[in-house]
């Protein structure tokens, strides 16, 4: 029994680890699953492709705010026909982008703009780079995002260029924050998601309701873009962190459901199935660059829980029977970076859902789960500090108890057959330790590689080989004193009459 | 819920308050809020899927409040973990059995720690729960009060069973942490745009003077 509901419904596919770019190392998701060589390129070039689609859309949102005024006494059928154009337009080639914004514009906009115009293209040209040929899987996202954000903002009017004003304002102080510390970054998008919203609030009088709307919208849009600088930076412990409570849950393993008084039968097929369903939310938070998203995550996870206590026990859930369960949970499932991605989101999700929502509810288990994990000692599981310490240096584990626990006229044939289980399970854990071990040194032997690559081309980077021009002739040196002139001749010698 | 009384002069106001459960096990905080936000009592056909988060929005005087209730675990192993859970919430509610002597005295440990760590700033309630059962009570009335007043926390008596009590004791909650809210706002001065104070617990909205009238803006979000 224990072998099948064990390892169900995750398992990853070797080629998902590889970078996308297909070089052969190892890719990670921390460099959007390229390797960190094939990283580094891919994120040069889309930065360059982000700033020019930055000012692309500046100049885009400039353009439409004159155009709305302009048009402003006109009648409003014109308005819904351009929202269609641009619905349109999203499913575009990217490379038809820029003629198709300018038709979109040409209509009415040509004029009153062209001074605008000029200017702000001059600075664009300014910026971009020759050849902004871009990674089409970062960009098409951040992509999106902007195309979204915009057609969002529309639909607020006013409030909405203003919106999109204060978030470039605010990308390009986080830009300028880069080097300070990561609670400063945070400190900075704290300040401005309260900022933005309680403008939105009194000085445009928005509905509540449309401001949480907006907020989600804006959250999207820069954390979309700031991600892979605020994420588990290199600056903070957050990577370290990780490692350890990785580790912590890996010398875990042996806890079972019983001693955390889990209210959850996974013998129930519909349970068990929750339960692997739970467990695949947890793990995707990690892939989610959005706070939002990533606590959504968290939620559909609590979601599962919930009814798999629910088929269980047939009321429903308490907080004492949540947590419990949502520990386990994150022990069976050993999410990647979850002080990284606990961290992100305390820092960087819009803080009034954090306070009050229900997704603040669940993260808060999350950090209560992580928080037990990490302090879990003998007492906290209800056992014996003589068995604790024996199942943690892995001497025993508590299952092999079980064949005791066997009625006594179980039929012989069966009982050879549970031990034969047994055996087989132990087996079977001891052959996935290796597998994963070896991963790990194939993974650590990759990444020794990698980093001696990246130093050398550091230290090639830092010291470049200049072949400096050949010394010049000697005679150039007499050729070039001038003074030589005003030297007196050289002696001559002199004969003594003898 | 749309017409939220907006000419009732109260100035149309929305908050959002954080209120914590804590207690023993089995004093009853589970039935409690199954009992204030679903009407329901040990129903074995609840639909509810959880009653771990739950929320319920009022209208007092014409301000909008969301309450959102959260319980909390309240076994003996899970009891370090209290601080994570009631950080930023504006009110507590601290249940105890009438019955069981041993509930009052965790409630008391629970003040305490409570005190130490959010100060004045949260309002608190204790909560004798299962007055059906005066018969078998065990902590006396004038012991109980005395002791909240003793902690500035306010004191009520509970029945999840029989639905005692218990929409007074949110009424009065919510009511407090208004209170308590408009005196922290005036506090600063108004100005809200103030960063770091500005952003704890209460999230004021001030949505009065919307130019619609007929409430048909609410219903579309
Ligand atoms: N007689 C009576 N019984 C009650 C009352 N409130 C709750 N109970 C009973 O007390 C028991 C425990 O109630 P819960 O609501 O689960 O208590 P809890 O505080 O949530 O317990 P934990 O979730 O274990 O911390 C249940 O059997 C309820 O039926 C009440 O007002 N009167
Ligand atoms: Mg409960
Ligand atoms: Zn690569």
């Amino acid at each position: 029994m224990s072998l099948k509901s064990e390892r169900r419904g995750i398992h990853v596919d070797q080629s998902e680890l590889l970078c996308k770019k297909g070089c052969g190392y190892y890719g990670n998701p921390a460099w959007q699953g390229f390797c960190s060589k094939c990283w580094r390129e891919e994120y040069h070039k889309a930065r360059q492709k982000q700033i020019q689609e930055d000012w692309e859309l500046a100049e885009r949102l400039q353009r439409e705010e004159e155009e709305a005024y302009a048009s402003s006494h006109s009648t409003q059928g014109a308005q819904s026909l351009t929202f269609s154009k641009f619905e349109e337009k999203k499913t575009n080639e990217k490379t038809r982008k820029v003629i198709t914004v300018k038709k979109f514009f040409s209509a009415s906009s040509r004029t009153g703009t062209k001074k605008v115009l000029t200017g702000k293209l001059r600075e664009i040209q300014d910026v971009r780079t020759p050849s902004p040929s871009i990674n089409r899987q970062v960009s098409i996202e951040t992509d999106r995002a902007s195309k979204e954000f915009i057609e969002f903002l529309k639909t607020y009017q006013k409030p909405g260029q203003d919106i999109y004003k204060q978030c470039k304002i605010f990308l390009e102080a986080m830009h300028q924050k880069r080097e300070l510390s990561i609670e400063e970054q945070s400190e900075c998008a704290q300040d401005f998601y309260q900022n933005v919203a309680e403008k939105l609030q009194i000085r445009w009088k928005v509905s509540p309701e449309k401001v949480e709307k907006a907020m989600d919208h804006i959250e999207k849009y820069v954390m979309t873009r700031l991600y892979k600088y605020v994420f588990c930076p290199e600056t903070t412990e957050d990577e370290k962190k990780d490692l350890v409570v990785q580790k912590r849950i890996r010398a875990l393993h042996w806890v079972t459901p019983q001693m955390l008084c889990v209210p959850v039968n996974e013998e129930i097929p519909e349970v068990s199935e929750m339960v692997v369903k739970a467990i695949t939310g947890i793990i995707e938070m990690d892939s989610k660059r959005v706070p939002r998203d990533k606590l959504a995550c968290i939620t559909q996870c609590s979601k599962h829980i919930f009814n798999a206590i629910k088929i269980t026990k047939n009321e429903p859930a308490s907080a004492d029977d949540f947590l419990p369960t949502f520990i386990y949970i994150v022990l069976k499932g050993n999410p990647p970076r979850l002080q990284s991605n606990i961290q992100y989101i305390t820092r960087f999700c819009n803080p009034s859902r954090l306070m009050t929502g229900e997704d603040g509810y669940y993260f808060t288990n999350l950090c209560c789960a992580v928080a037990f994990i990490e302090k879990l000692d003998a007492q906290s599981l209800n056992l014996s500090q003589e068995d604790f310490d024996r199942y943690m240096s892995g001497q025993t584990s508590p299952r092999k108890q079980e064949p005791e626990n066997w009625s006594p006229d179980m039929c012989l044939g069966v009982k050879q057959m549970y031990k034969n289980l047994d055996l087989l399970s132990q087996l079977n854990e001891r052959q996935e330790r290796i597998v994963s071990e070896a991963k790990k040194l194939e993974k650590d032997l990759i990444d020794w590689t990698d980093g001696i690559a990246k130093e050398v081309q550091d230290i090639v980077e830092k010291y470049p080989l200049e072949i400096k021009p050949k010394n010049q002739p000697l005679a150039a040196i007499d050729s070039e004193n001038v003074e030589n002139d005003k030297l007196p001749p050289p002696l001559q010698p002199q004969v003594y009459a003898g | 819920m749309a017409a939220a009384g907006s000419g009732a002069g109260g100035g149309g106001r929305s908050f959002s308050f954080k209120v914590v459960l804590l207690g023993e096990g089995c004093v009853g905080k589970t039935s409690l809020v199954l009992r204030y936000c679903e009407n329901k009592f040990n129903d074995k056909h609840i639909t509810t899927l959880q009653a771990s988060f739950l929320t319920k929005k009022l209208n007092i005087g014409g301000k909008r409040v969301n309450l959102a209730i959260w319980d909390t675990a309240g076994q003996e192993r899970f009891h370090a973990l209290g601080p994570i859970y009631y950080r930023d919430s504006n009110g507590a509610i601290l249940v105890y059995d009438v019955t069981d002597e041993d509930s009052f005295q965790k409630v008391k440990n629970w003040v305490k720690e409570l005190r130490k760590m959010l100060g004045n700033e949260i309002c608190l309630c204790i909560v004798g729960n299962k007055i059906d059962l005066e018969k078998e009570r065990h902590v006396s009335v004038q012991e109980a009060e005395t002791y909240a007043e003793s902690v500035g926390a306010k004191h009520y008596h509970t029945s999840a069973k029989q639905n005692k009590g218990i929409e007074e004791l949110f009424l009065d909650l919510c009511k407090r942490m208004i209170e308590t809210a408009q005196v922290d706002e005036k506090a600063r001065g108004n100005g809200s745009g103030q960063s770091g104070t500005a952003r704890r617990g209460v999230q004021i909205i001030d949505d009065e003077p919307q130019a619609q009238s007929s409430g048909g803006c609410c219903s579309s979000g």
